[in-house]
């Protein structure tokens, strides 16, 4: 049997909801262990003196990474199955940034808040009240944004097919940048190791 | 060298692990099958002879009207055909652009040729890249003339018809067509021209392929 186990057919619509909430409480709960229920800790990276949460997502993301790419090499998970969200760069661009701007503000992301929720925390209910009436407020007025929404459409796109690289360079070079990160975050919290609140 | 890793925090372990795949991932290169494929024959003659590979006519026709944008209407007809007449929101992908075209391996792929035996031929490849998702239309451009353009009425229909003898003529009315009604010889007058395409106003919704592309809802 071959991932991605949904798209083989492994189970239907009904046990993959059941899948996804299983998946979803474990995602929950490795963030929570990780700290990332904390508004503190997860506003410590924009300080500097803190950078758990960069360093979390970035060994998520390369161990994704490896993962996936040895699986696949091995025969055991079809990549060309696996969705890609599609890119628009522009409407993405300016998503990031707001997404961004209320991360520093609220001190939360949307998967954290509801870390933060769950775990009975005030600002995180609080930031969860923000992403419904967020939600409200595009649903009402998509109509006025949508022509900016669907803009600067590039499809499916992959750092191989934009760089010409070979897959197995993208990933080796993913790595360094990774490693790179990590060296760099050692440092910017040394370096502002004054200012962590006592 | 392991009285050097004995030094080392499990950090720093763990980085060497992930720096010493990072370089491996260099050697095999791109990890997506290339084009050499292995067919199984008893699935592939099973879909063949249980005719799950197919999508009629009226099928297809409540596909659009509904506006469902879970497919892709593929005519794998030449251009030129595909300009004179083409089922509204197909796409044109001529068989011989079949290898190159981007289509995804997990999309919902119809195909539809003039008679049938191209969109077969275009299945049968398509299956050959692994494609587990396409399908034909039945009888192709001639059956959908036949049973959604130009469909034959009886003159005098029964009373137990007339519901669905009223559904044909919608569905009809919606892709510009003319029920056609009398003689058999009718079939081949000039009243049954292929209707010129044109975005019918009865419609709900349109098809993915003529309405841009739509944002799926997945992935994080």
């Amino acid at each position: 049997m071959s991932a991605p186990l949904f798209k083989y057919g492994l189970f239907g619509d009904n046990m993959g909801l059941v899948v996804a909430f299983g998946i979803g409480i474990g995602f929950g709960f490795f963030l929570e262990r990780a700290g990332f229920g904390s508004g503190r800790k997860l506003a410590a990276q924009f300080y500097g003196y803190d950078l758990t949460v960069f360093k979390v997502m970035f060994t998520a993301i390369i161990t994704a990474m490896l993962g996936l790419y040895y699986l696949s090499v091995l025969g055991l998970v079809d990549l060309s199955l696996v969705y890609v969200s599609p890119t628009y760069l522009l409407p993405q661009i300016a998503g990031g940034l707001l997404l961004g701007f209320g991360f520093v503000i609220g001190g939360y992301c949307p998967g954290t808040s509801c870390v933060a929720a769950a775990t009975g925390r005030i600002d995180g209910f609080v930031y969860l009240c923000g992403i419904v009436v967020g939600i409200f407020v595009f649903g009402e007025s998509f109509s006025l944004i949508e022509a900016f929404y669907n803009s600067s459409s590039m499809g499916s796109i992959t750092l191989p097919a934009v760089t010409g690289l070979s897959y197995g360079l993208v990933v080796f070079l993913v790595v360094l940048m990774a490693l790179g990160g990590f060296w760099f975050a050692g440092r910017a919290e040394k370096k502002w190791a004054h200012i962590r609140p006592e | 060298m392991m009285k050097l890793l004995s030094g080392w925090t499990w950090t720093q372990k763990c980085a060497l692990i992930a720096l010493a795949l990072g370089v491996g991932a260099v050697l095999p290169g791109s990890p997506y099958r290339g084009t050499r494929v292995s067919l199984d024959m008893k699935e592939l003659g099973l879909i063949v002879q249980n005719e799950t590979d197919h999508i009629s006519a009226p099928e297809l026709a409540d596909w659009i009207i509904q506006g469902r944008a879970d497919y892709r209407l593929i005519d794998v007809r030449s251009d030129a055909e595909y300009n004179e007449y083409h089922i509204q929101g197909a796409e044109s992908i001529p068989v011989g652009e079949l290898a190159t075209a981007e289509l995804g391996r997990n999309e919902k792929l119809v195909l539809y040729s003039e008679g049938g035996i191209h969109a077969a031929q275009a299945w049968m490849l398509l299956a050959g890249r692994g494609f587990k998702h396409s399908y034909m239309l039945t009888g192709g451009l001639d059956e959908w003339k036949d049973r959604i353009l130009f469909p034959r009425l009886p003159e005098s229909p029964l009373p137990a018809q007339r519901d669905s003898l009223a559904r044909v003529k919608s569905v009809c009315a919606f892709f510009g067509g003319t029920p056609q009604s009398g003689a058999a010889e009718d079939a081949l007058t000039d009243s049954k021209r292929v209707p010129k395409l044109q975005i019918p106003t009865g419609g709900t919704g349109t098809p993915k392929a003529a309405g841009g592309k739509k944002k799926k809802k997945e992935g994080c």
